[in-house]
C-alpha cells in the first residue's frame, strides 16, 4: 500500500553510487498503515524517550586494561568524518497500543563545516495486532536489499520503539558504509552484536562495506558497564597527557553475543572524560590509530566526545516542541482525539506518586 | 485560539499562525454555557512559551558560528506542524467589557471556560454596533485595520476636554483639522489658536480652489486684520492682559484702573489719550514707569488701534460663526511671545464675555502647543470654570509633558498618535480614561497617520484607525533647506 503524495527525496550530500531508499519508503508505508488503524480512537498523552540501552551486555570477569597508553597525534589530512544516530519516543497510548516516533540523523564534517541529513520522523501506531506486520514488513524491506528474504519474530510491544529505531540505524549505517570512501564512520554504541536487534551478520556486512571503501568504523559508547578489577574501564585513567587510547584484553561474551570490534578507552582531550571505543577487529592496528588521529585532526571534541556524533544525537533527539507538533499532526491528519487520562500514581498517592517510571 | 490564563483584567490567549491577531484587535471570548462573552483587546503579541523551542534553536548552532546546514527528509511532512507550534503566539489582551444578552457591562469578574470557550475576532463594525458608537452627527475619523470606517458622533466631543498628542509629523494637526471641519459642518462655532498659521487654508482644497468651508473660515491675524480699539474693550479684559500677560504689579494695576475709568468717563478711551494720561500721571515714579512700559508693549504689539474702522469686532465673527457654523482662526504665526499672550488673553476674555451673556451657546476651542501662550492659571480655568461657560477645549501637542497632569486626569477623549519615548507615554497614561498598558503597548507601534482613539467618543473601547485624508490645502509644513 503506497500513498503517492508521500515521497522520499533521493538526495544526499556526499558521493552516492546507488542509494537504496527501500527502507525509508517501507517505514513511511508502515507508518501510514499503522496510523490508519488508530483513527477515531482516543489516545492518552504519555511522552517517554527510549534509551537504546545494551541490556544484554555483561562484563566479563577476565577483562583487563593495559596500563600503557597508546599516544595519538592529530592528523589534519582532510578526511570525511560521518556519524549516525537514531532516536525514538513514545508519544502516547491508545486502548490497543501506543504511538511512537522514530528519526535518524547523519552528520558529517567536510571542509571545516558540519552538514546533516535527517530522516523522519516516522510515526507508528503499534498494537499487538499490527506489530508483526509492521516489523516484518520493515525487516523484509531490509533483507530484500541485504539478504534476499528472511522472517524475524516481532518483538514484545514495549521493545518495538527501540527495535524499529535499531532497524533504521542499521540501514543508515549500511548506506554510509557503502557510500563513504576513505572516511571515518562514527557509530553510537558498541560493536557488540548477536542480539535480536543487531544480528551479527548484519553488523559484519556493515563493517565489511566500510572496509571495502577504505573507511574505518569507530563506535563510541556514552556509557559502559565494562569493568576491569571491579572498576569501570573509563574511570581508570593513567596520569598521562591526552589524547591517548587504552587497550583492553580478555573480553569474551557468552554466545550468541559476539564482539566485532576491539575495545579501547579513548581520552581525546584534557576534559576529564573518557569513553569506550570499539574499533573494527578486522582493521589493522596502524589503520585504527590513523583513523583516530584523523578523527581528532578533523573533528572537534570539546568534551572528549566527537562533535559529529554529538550533533547526530542532538539532531535526531525529539524536542518537546516536536512532540507537540507530532500530536498536532496526528490529530489533524488522522483525526485521533487526544484525551488525558488521570495518572493513577498521582491519583492514588498524591504528591508521593511520581509516575510509572519511578514506581 | 485558546484561552490560556486570566489575571485580573488581563487575558492570555494562545494563537496559532493561521489565526492572525495584532495589537489593537478585538476578540470575543464566548462561553456559550454561561451565556456570556468577554470583549478583550489585544495589547501585546508575544511568542508562546512552547517547550523545546530553545533546544530547537540551539541545535542549529553547533559551534556558535554559522547555522548548521542540512537537509530534512520529512516524508510525513511533520515540519509544517513544528513550525506551526513554534510560531504560536501569546496574545496579551485587556478585558474591555462583558457581553450578556446583547448588553455591555464593564465587568471582568467572571471566568469563562478555558476548554469550552470559543474565541474569534470581533470586527470593528460589530464592536461599534455593540458599543453603540454611532449617532446622529457622524464624523468619519478614518479606516480601521479591517477596512471598516471608524465613525464617532460629534455630540460625543460636545462638552468634553480632548487631547490630541503624538510625535512630530505623525498627523495631529491633520486630525484636528478633520474634527474642526466636521464640527463646522454641523454648524458649530470653533476657535483655533493657530501657532503656525496652518489652519487659515481650511477653506481651500489641495489645488487651491475654494471648498465648502471657505465662507466659514475667518482668519484673524493680530496687527493685520485683527486689531482692537480700547473703546471696544471691557476693563476686565484689559486688566487680564496687563496682569496676566504683562505681569503688571497690583499697585500699578490699581492706578491703571483709575486711569481707565477717568478716560472712559471723558469719552477719550483711545491709545493716544491713554499714553498722554500715563505720561501726565501724578504718582510714584515706579508706578508711572511700570504703566508706561506696558503701554509701549500695547503700542508695539500693533494689536491696538485708535481707528475704529481698522478695529475688528470679534463679536461679529462670533455671531457669524454662531449662525452658520464657522471657525475663527487666530493666526499667531510671526507673533512674539508677549503679543501672543496679549491676543490670547483678549480672545479668551471676549469668549467668556460672549458665553456668559449667551451671545454664544458654546465654543469648541482648539489650542496648539498651548503652553506657549496659556498662562498657568488658565489650565485649571479651562477644564473647570470655562467648561461650564461652554468652552470645550482640544489641546494639540507633541510635548505631552507640557500639559498639566490634572488636564490628563479630566480629559474625556485622547487621540493618541505614535510615541516612542517612554517618558511621553508615561505622561499620557495618567489620563483617567486610559490604562497604562494599552497606551504603552499600542501607541509605541502606531504607524504614521494612525491614531489610537480613547475615551468617550469610542465608549472606552480604544480603537486604532488610520486618519482619513482631507482635501484641504496643507499649510504649516516645515521649511526645508534642501527642498527643491
Amino acid at each position: 500500500m503506497v500513498i503517492e503524495q508521500y515521497t522520499i527525496t533521493e538526495k544526499y550530500n556526499f558521493p552516492q553510487p546507488t542509494i537504496d531508499t527501500t527502507l525509508p519508503q517501507r517505514f513511511l508505508e508502515q507508518s501510514l498503515y499503522s496510523l490508519k488503524q488508530v483513527q477515531h480512537q482516543p489516545f492518552q498523552l504519555n511522552t517517554q524517550n527510549f534509551q537504546q540501552l545494551n541490556t544484554t551486555e555483561q562484563y566479563p570477569s577476565s577483562l583487563q586494561l593495559k596500563p600503557q597508553p597508546i599516544l595519538i597525534k592529530p592528523d589534519r589530512q582532510e578526511t570525511l568524518i560521518a556519524a549516525i544516530d537514531t532516536s525514538t519516543i513514545k508519544i502516547g497510548e491508545t486502548s490497543t497500543g501506543m504511538i511512537i516516533a522514530i528519526r535518524g540523523a547523519i552528520t558529517w564534517r567536510q571542509n571545516r563545516a558540519y552538514k546533516y541529513t535527517r530522516l523522519g520522523p516516522f510515526i507508528f501506531h503499534i498494537t499487538e495486532e499490527n506489530k508483526n506486520q509492521v516489523y516484518n514488513a520493515l525487516e523484509r524491506a531490509y533483507f530484500c536489499t541485504s539478504y534476499g528474504g528472511s522472517h524475524q519474530a516481532a518483538p514484545n510491544i514495549m521493545q518495538m520503539p527501540t527495535r524499529l529505531a535499531s532497524l533504521l540505524e542499521r540501514w543508515l549505517q549500511t548506506m554510509l558504509a557503502k557510500t563513504v570512501n576513505h572516511g571515518v564512520l562514527l557509530f553510537d554504541g558498541s560493536l557488540t552484536s548477536g542480539t535480536i536487534d543487531t544480528p551479527a551478520q548484519r553488523m559484519r556486512e556493515i563493517l565489511s562495506y566500510a572496509r571495502r571503501n577504505n573507511s574505518t568504523v569507530l563506535a563510541f559508547s556514552k556509557a559502559t558497564t565494562l569493568r576491569a578489577n571491579g572498576i569501570l574501564i573509563t574511570e581508570q585513567l593513567p596520569n598521562h597527557e591526552p589524547p591517548y587510547l587504552l587497550e583492553t584484553t580478555g573480553i569474551h561474551f557468552k554466545p550468541p553475543i559476539i564482539l566485532l570490534g576491539d575495545v579501547y578507552v579513548a581520552r581525546l582531550n584534557k576534559a576529564n572524560f573518557a569513553f569506550r571505543l570499539d574499533i573494527d577487529k578486522e582493521i589493522p592496528i596502524p589503520q585504527r590509530i590513523e583513523a583516530i588521529q584523523k578523527l581528532i585532526g578533523n573533528d572537534l571534541y570539546t568534551q572528549s566526545y566527537p562533535e559529529t556524533l554529538r550533533l547526530s544525537h542532538i539532531l535526531c533527539t525529539f524536542t518537546a516542541n516536536e512532540v507537540l507538533a507530532m500530536k498536532h499532526f496526528i490529530t489533524r491528519k488522522h483525526g485521533i482525539q487526544l484525551i488525558n487520562r488521570p495518572d493513577m500514581h498521582k491519583l492514588l498517592f498524591g504528591p508521593f506518586g511520581k509516575g510509572e517510571i519511578y514506581a | 485560539m485558546k484561552l490560556y490564563k486570566k489575571e485580573g483584567n488581563i487575558l492570555q490567549i494562545i494563537s496559532f499562525p493561521t489565526e492572525s491577531a495584532e495589537k489593537g484587535d478585538y476578540l470575543l471570548v464566548e462561553d456559550q454555557d454561561a451565556g456570556k462573552a468577554l470583549i478583550a483587546q489585544v495589547i501585546d503579541v508575544q511568542f508562546a512559551a512552547v517547550p523545546g523551542v530553545l533546544e530547537e534553536l540551539l541545535r542549529t548552532l553547533p559551534d556558535g558560528g554559522e547555522p548548521l546546514q542540512g537537509e530534512d527528509i520529512d516524508p510525513m511532512e511533520i515540519a509544517p506542524h513544528i513550525t506551526y507550534i513554534q510560531d504560536a503566539s501569546l496574545l496579551i489582551c485587556k478585558i474591555r467589557a462583558t457581553l450578556e444578552n446583547e448588553m455591555l457591562s464593564p465587568s471582568s469578574s467572571w471566568l469563562p471556560s478555558r476548554s469550552q470557550s470559543t474565541i474569534k475576532k470581533l470586527s470593528i463594525p460589530m464592536l461599534m454596533k455593540l458599543a453603540k458608537i454611532d449617532g446622529k452627527l457622524p464624523i468619519i475619523l478614518g479606516g480601521t485595520k479591517d477596512s471598516s470606517l471608524l465613525t464617532i458622533d460629534a455630540s460625543s466631543i460636545d462638552g468634553t476636554l480632548n487631547i490630541i498628542t503624538g510625535k512630530k509629523g505623525c498627523g495631529k494637526s491633520h486630525l484636528s483639522k478633520l474634527l474642526m471641519v466636521n464640527l463646522i459642518g454641523y454648524k458649530a462655532t470653533v476657535v483655533i489658536f493657530d501657532l503656525n498659521g496652518e489652519y487659515s487654508s481650511l477653506g481651500m482644497t489641495n489645488d487651491g480652489k475654494r471648498n465648502m468651508y471657505y465662507d466659514k473660515i475667518h482668519t484673524l491675524t493680530p496687527s493685520q486684520n485683527f486689531k482692537v480699539a480700547l473703546e471696544q474693550l471691557h476693563l476686565n479684559t484689559v486688566m487680564g492682559i496687563l496682569v496676566h500677560a504683562l505681569h503688571l504689579p497690583g499697585t500699578s494695576a490699581r492706578e491703571f484702573r483709575q486711569l481707565w475709568k477717568m478716560l472712559k468717563e471723558k469719552g477719550k478711551l483711545n491709545m493716544h489719550e491713554l499714553g498722554e494720561a500715563i505720561r501726565d500721571l501724578n504718582c510714584n515714579q515706579h508706578v508711572r514707569d511700570a504703566l508706561a512700559s506696558r503701554f509701549h508693549s500695547f503700542v508695539n504689539s500693533g494689536f491696538f488701534t485708535d481707528c475704529l474702522g481698522e478695529a475688528t469686532l470679534l463679536d461679529e465673527s462670533f455671531l457669524r460663526a454662531k449662525e452658520q457654523g464657522g471657525a475663527i482662526v487666530i493666526n499667531l504665526r510671526n507673533t512674539s511671545n508677549i503679543d501672543r499672550q496679549i491676543v490670547v488673553e483678549y480672545v479668551l476674555g471676549k469668549l467668556v464675555d460672549s458665553l456668559s451673556s449667551w451671545k454664544l451657546k458654546a465654543v469648541f476651542l482648539f489650542a496648539e502647543e498651548a503652553h506657549l501662550y496659556l498662562r498657568e492659571t488658565y489650565w485649571d480655568d479651562i477644564v473647570t470654570r470655562m467648561r461650564h461657560f461652554g468652552i470645550f477645549t482640544t489641546f494639540i501637542t507633541n510635548q505631552p509633558d507640557t500639559i498639566q497632569e490634572n488636564i490628563y486626569r479630566q480629559a474625556d477623549n485622547i487621540f493618541l498618535f505614535n510615541f516612542t519615548n517612554e517618558h511621553d507615554l508615561d505622561v499620557v497614561s495618567r489620563a483617567a480614561r486610559v490604562d497604562a498598558e494599552t497606551v504603552r503597548s499600542i501607541a509605541r507601534d502606531l504607524p504614521p497617520h494612525h491614531c489610537l482613539t480613547l475615551g468617550k467618543v469610542v465608549r472606552d473601547f480604544p480603537i486604532v484607525a488610520r486618519v482619513r485624508a482631507l482635501d484641504i490645502k496643507t499649510m504649516g509644513e516645515t521649511r526645508l533647506f534642501f527642498s527643491g
